[in-house]
């Protein structure tokens, strides 16, 4: 086989400032797993407290109480993510995940730093988000305070190895995966 | 019968070239023949038409060879590194079982969702990028990422 002569173009994006659809997926799902889940939570309490009481709480988005413990929710959420692994559930995802400016991993003061500066870029009508688009390196203003910024961190090259070998046998191999699930 | 004399004649004349070969200094001698001339006078190539290589083969022991080889010293030579980066893996995977061994190993409808969705996301993350480096005129190519990250290309 000639495996030794052609060298392999580089196909992977591992590093690289991650752009504004990436970033907005990934936001995008993690808003919608920390609010399912904390529907969940609402939810679960109020089944033991109508099984305990035997009264029925209903949970109102006016309650001042609820909208205090959802934003110490996903400031906990966000916060713990990026302190634990520099990730939250929608950026892995999508591949992506936040690091210190210099490529360093990020450390949880920083990551505190990021998820307390995070609503800042929301004022003025999310104008602190434009930096995605705009600056260099991607960076929002609240990258800008925590010094961080986020970069791909899924392998390109491995997924393109796993279509090529999806597609030089699909049937060989997709009938062997049936061979194997049968017996 | 022998003749007496010429018994006597033949170990005079093996004692002559006894004594006349201690007496040489074969080193100095050697040193004075012109090795690389002499093996130039030698039609190499006819010399090894000559030479039966499957009966040679045949007397060899490779396997006592093989063990007189410092296996460890000779793959300590070797760059390792520089042979896997000439491997190309597409071809390698199109062409042998180790394709079906990645598909079976990671594959799944899940996996080809997520590398489906996060390349869709790449490339659209790509293209609005260059509109708006475009747009906002920038002769300077904009940094790709973190020097650490680029440079060690292993990712964080």
């Amino acid at each position: 086989m000639s495996a030794a002569t052609r060298t392999t173009r580089p196909v992977t994006s591992q590093g690289h400032y991650a752009g504004s659809v990436s970033r907005f997926l990934a936001y995008a799902i993690d808003i919608a797993a920390s609010s399912g889940v904390f529907a969940l939570a609402l939810a679960g309490i109020s089944y033991v407290v109508s099984v305990v009481t035997g009264r029925h709480v209903s949970w109102s988005k006016e309650n001042i109480l609820v909208a205090i413990i959802f934003v110490a929710w996903e400031f906990a959420y966000f916060g713990y993510s990026w302190a634990a692994n520099g990730k939250t559930f929608g950026m892995a995802a999508l591949g992506v995940r936040v690091v210190r400016a210099d490529g360093a991993t990020v450390d949880p003061r920083h990551a505190v730093l990021r998820a307390l500066a995070f609503p800042l870029s929301f004022l003025l009508f999310g104008l602190g988000f434009a930096g995605i688009l705009v600056q260099r390196e991607h960076r929002a203003l609240h990258d800008l305070i925590a010094g961080t910024v986020v970069v791909y961190a899924w392998d390109a090259r491995a997924a393109r190895l796993r279509f090529l070998a999806r597609e030089a046998e699909p049937g060989a191999i997709r009938a062997q995966l049936a061979g194997d699930e049968r017996s | 019968m022998t003749d007496p004399f010429e018994a006597l004649a033949q170990r005079v004349a093996e004692r002559v070239l006894d004594l006349i070969v201690s007496a040489l200094d074969v080193d100095a001698l050697l040193d004075r023949v012109d090795v690389n001339a002499l093996v130039g006078r030698v039609e190499i190539n006819a010399l090894l038409d000559r030479v039966d290589v499957s009966a040679l083969l045949e007397r060899a022991d490779v396997n006592e060879l093989l063990d007189r080889v410092d296996v460890a010293a000779l793959l300590g030579r070797v760059d390792v590194n520089d042979l896997v980066r000439r491997v190309d893996m597409d071809s390698l995977v199109e062409q042998t079982d180790v394709g079906a061994l990645i598909a079976r190993s990671s594959g799944g409808a899940a996996t080809e969702a997520l590398d489906a969705a996060r390349s869709q996301a790449v490339g659209l993350d790509q293209f609005i990028d260059r509109w708006v480096q475009r747009g906002l005129r920038r002769k300077q190519a904009t940094p790709a990422g973190p020097p650490a990250l680029l440079n060690g290309r292993a990712g964080p």
